[in-house]
């Protein structure tokens, strides 16, 4: 019966590429990302690893791709130019950096090609990553444009939290095992918790009460976090404002120097994340 | 074109009168012995868990049973967090200062209180880690939230997922605990289905 119910959401949550509407969705958590205020400092990277028990899996791990960052800061450089005798290695000038976590797709390509319902849409507009349904087909990974799946190759329990490190694990979410994939949830134990907060209170939820541990540490406030269902929130009015819409693969802006643009919207995955274009000096 | 395909095909679930009586006679025998919470359905399912020794053998009956003390008096953070609580070794000395302090358990009591430690309780109900459950919202729905019923019976509530604690003495495991028990009650009570508000 619980699976019947995991199939029933999937198809009422989730936004299938016939169907360009939206069903009753509770929230839509959603997220927009300066790349004018970035700085690449990686913060945001470290406090994923702190508040959601990312392993470190190690130098040579790392190399071999099997890195757990859920929220990674990639780097760009610009294109060398070769004519004026530039080195195709790392140039000393035009890096920029790139904060990539989960999009939470609202037509994930993750979710249709689990063979065990361990991911799903929730009634909340996140992609939900289920770890003891895991089997680790990791069919999920594959089918994400963005590689923001990670997935467990060993046990890194013992590893990566030696006594006493153990200690500082968070209780709020469970420590996975190896042969689980897992990605980014929006910081959810902390959504879990407003929510039950604001329901002893006996009052509606308030934008600004929830805050990821990324968008929490960002020094210089490149992210920001809210509710892309209420129109109120600092957040849906930045999206007005640079005149991104949900539900489209290609964006009219009437206003061309308007900056948001959303990753791989052409593929009609429909990503909750906006990113705001760096603006460079030329 | 048989029984089963035309009722398929009207959108009805083919049950007939005989099932139907035996499915109403069921429901109200396997009601009958089971604690009557208004506006509640009861999870089904029985545990037959292990004993647990604890460090003072506590008689839940005394207190609970015999002296009638609300469960809440002693496991306070069940109306307001996630966890029920042990209750602080001071709570047990507001009473056993002065209360049967002749008897073994509560020397034995004493001299954890007096060494300022507290008895190395053992964990009876635990859930698995991936699993997120919290007492606040459950005695809200079935308790607070629940015109007929009073705080005073909260017990019979507490017996839902513990049984009656108030006739053992060490408590032990009766319920099962497992997501069938929980998912069965959840449909009953039109509790959430999302996985993510109990996975974590």
């Amino acid at each position: 019966m619980s699976l019947q119910n995991v199939l029933t959401n999937w198809s009422q949550y989730r936004k299938t590429h016939e169907d360009g509407g939206f069903y009753d969705y509770e929230h839509m958590w959603g997220m927009s990302v300066d790349l004018n205020k970035c700085t690449g400092c990686n913060a945001c990277s470290v406090a994923c690893y702190a508040e959601n028990n990312l392993a470190v899996v190690g130098k040579e791990k790392f190399d071999k791709g099997q890195g757990m960052h859920w929220m990674r800061v990639e780097r760009y450089w610009d294109e060398p130019d070769l004519a004026a005798g530039e080195s195709t290695e790392f140039s000393e000038h035009g890096g920029s950096f790139l904060p990539m976590m989960c999009q939470q797709c609202n037509a994930a390509t993750c979710e249709p090609v689990c063979p065990v319902a361990a991911t799903y849409h929730t009634p909340d507009g996140l992609n939900a990553q289920v770890y003891n349904r895991c089997i680790g087909s990791r069919y999920c990974s594959n089918n994400c444009p963005y590689r923001l799946r990670y997935f467990n190759f060993y046990s890194y329990y013992e590893s990566s939290w030696p006594e006493p490190l153990n200690m500082q694990l968070n209780p709020d979410l469970s420590v996975r095992d190896k042969g689980v994939m897992e990605k980014c949830t929006f910081c959810v134990q902390r959504i879990r918790v407003a929510k039950d907060t604001a329901s002893r209170e006996n009052q509606a939820l308030v934008d600004g009460d929830i805050t990821p541990a990324c968008v929490q540490t960002c020094p210089t406030k490149a992210l920001v976090f809210g509710d892309l269902i209420n129109t109120e929130s600092k957040l849906s009015k930045l999206w007005a404002s640079h005149e991104v819409e949900l539900g489209k693969t290609e964006q009219h802006k009437k206003n061309k120097e308007k900056r948001g643009y959303r990753v791989f919207e052409e593929l009609n995955t429909d990503p909750c994340v906006m990113y705001l274009e760096r603006v460079k000096e030329v | 074109m048989n029984k089963y395909t035309y009722c398929l095909y009207n959108g009805k679930r083919p049950v007939s009168w005989v099932s139907a009586i035996l499915l109403v006679l069921a429901l109200v025998f396997s009601g009958a012995g089971l604690a009557e919470v208004p506006n509640a359905v009861p999870p089904e399912g029985e545990h037959k868990g292990d004993d647990v020794p604890q460090p003072i053998h506590f008689p839940h009956d005394t207190h609970a049973k015999i002296n009638e003390i609300n469960c809440m008096y002693c496991h306070t953070y069940a109306r307001r967090s996630k966890v029920a609580g042990i209750p602080p070794t001071s709570k047990c000395m507001g009473c056993h200062s002065v209360i049967a302090t002749d008897s073994d358990r509560i020397k034995k009591l004493t001299e954890y209180w007096e060494k300022n430690e507290s008895p190395p309780w053992k964990k009876v109900h635990d859930v698995p880690d991936y699993v997120h459950f919290t007492h606040e919202k459950h005695m809200k729905r079935f308790l607070f939230d629940n015109e007929d019923m009073e705080v005073e019976r909260v017990s019979e509530v507490c017996a839902f997922c513990h049984g009656e604690v108030k006739d053992m003495e060490v408590a032990n495991k009766v319920k099962p605990l497992n997501m069938g028990f929980c998912q069965r009650c959840h449909e009953a009570n039109g509790g959430p289905s999302d996985c993510w508000a109990c996975h974590k």
